[in-house]
């Protein structure tokens, strides 16, 4: 006959394990903003083009998201989750420009550790100035690594 | 040829009988079980956030095997700096218990195996207020409350055993599975009766039952013989095959 201890030490086992996994404490290890994505293409080329130099910020904002920076490829535009559209200076090589989105906002839970954040929808993307010209290439912004975005310039 | 056929006749019955003779057999109670989770209240004395309690019935269809209902309600509040969460509600779990000790060495009074269930949460579960801050600023919010209903599956070992006649004390073991925790994909909820933590697709909890065992029947088990030596049949049956 087989000793009974072997399959309590089995459950022992399993005890310490699952009260070890589920006790752990949770910290917030993922993304918690839900960016509008943009990529960069050549105007001319239509090909994948990074900006050499790139100024971003909000209208009316102080701060901002890019100063003359290069290399960037995606930008990662912040979007208003208290208002349904938001307005950028953007200037691209030293050519400026105005752009508006247009979006719609609910919001998604991250997880425990994370709580909560906002997703959008994007309806339009545009540039006043005509400097840029936008291609739509998917409306969901979430925290996915997902292009919503191109701008030709 | 008649004394042959009769030779081998008696050489049957010898054997059928050794082996009659060497079986063992136990009186096993089967039972009727009621018992409450005592692990959930003692939980809500070191956190006065989480409050569950839980109770079940079980029925034993055989020495191996019994049918078992749990059924509980949870109160459950969370808050840290960016949320605040609440989730109220029952579950119920239905499924069975497979006990892996021999009957002789279980004989009722001792549990050690594994259960199988199925469990459905029927809750309410509200965001009262979160905050997201992006560059734009901090936006506060909050998510009204709203029915759901969730689905999971769980596999439970543990053991019990018997302390005074007819109670026992035991703990088990919860491993579960995320079918479904209501709410979309994008308010999956939180935490949520019966489960846990519904942003995950496992959980793990433990309970620890006060159980009142109702013995219903008594059913005769027949344990395992001990092994018969097989030289003596094997002889005997090319003897018989030479002479046929």
């Amino acid at each position: 006959m087989k000793k009974p201890g072997h399959l309590f030490f089995a459950l022992l086992i399993t005890v310490c394990s699952a009260l070890i996994i589920s006790c752990t404490p949770g910290a917030c290890f993922e993304e918690t903003n839900a960016y509008l994505k943009a990529t960069f293409y050549s105007n001319i080329t239509k090909v994948k083009k990074t900006p050499e130099s790139l100024t971003l910020f909000g209208l009316n904002k102080t701060d901002t998201i890019y100063k003359k920076k290069s290399g960037v490829q995606p930008a990662l535009f912040p979007l208003d989750a208290s208002s349904g559209s938001c307005t950028f200076i953007i200037s691209i090589n030293n050519v400026t420009d105005t752009m508006h989105i247009f979006y719609s906002t609910y919001p998604h839970l991250i997880s425990k550790e994370c709580g909560y954040t906002f997703y959008h929808k994007l309806d339009t993307a545009y540039t006043t100035g005509n400097a840029f010209y936008i291609y739509k290439n998917s409306d969901n912004i979430t925290t996915a690594n997902e292009e919503n975005i191109r701008i030709f310039y | 040829m008649r004394r042959i056929s009769g030779y081998f006749t008696s050489l049957l019955i010898f054997f059928t009988a050794g082996n009659l003779m060497a079986q063992d057999t136990v009186l096993f109670p089967l039972k009727l079980r009621a018992g409450i989770d005592i692990a959930g209240p003692g939980i809500y004395l070191s956190d006065r956030n989480n409050f569950s309690m839980e109770g079940y019935f079980s029925f034993d269809k055989s020495e191996k095997m019994a049918f078992v209902l749990e059924s509980g309600y949870l109160n459950y509040k969370y808050s840290q700096y960016n949320y605040d969460y609440t989730s109220k509600g029952v579950f119920a779990r239905l499924g069975v218990d497979f006990n892996l000790l021999k009957p002789e060495m279980s004989l009722g009074k001792y549990w050690a195996g594994i259960g199988l269930r199925y469990g459905i949460s029927l809750f309410n579960s509200e965001t009262p207020s979160f905050q997201s801050e992006n560059y734009w600023g901090t936006v506060t919010s909050s998510i009204p409350a709203k029915k759901a209903m969730g689905h999971f599956i769980e596999v439970s070992p543990g053991v019990k055993t018997e302390i005074f006649r007819n109670f026992s004390m035991g703990w088990t073991i919860r491993l579960k599975l995320l079918i479904s925790g209501g709410g979309g994909k994008d308010l999956t909820p939180i935490y949520f009766p019966g489960y846990g933590n519904g942003g995950k697709r496992t959980a793990a909890g433990i309970s620890y039952f006060i159980t009142w065992n109702i013995p219903y029947k008594t059913k005769t088990v027949i344990t395992k013989p001990e092994p018969v030596e097989e030289e003596p049949e094997e002889t005997s049956t090319q003897n018989t095959g030479s002479n046929f």
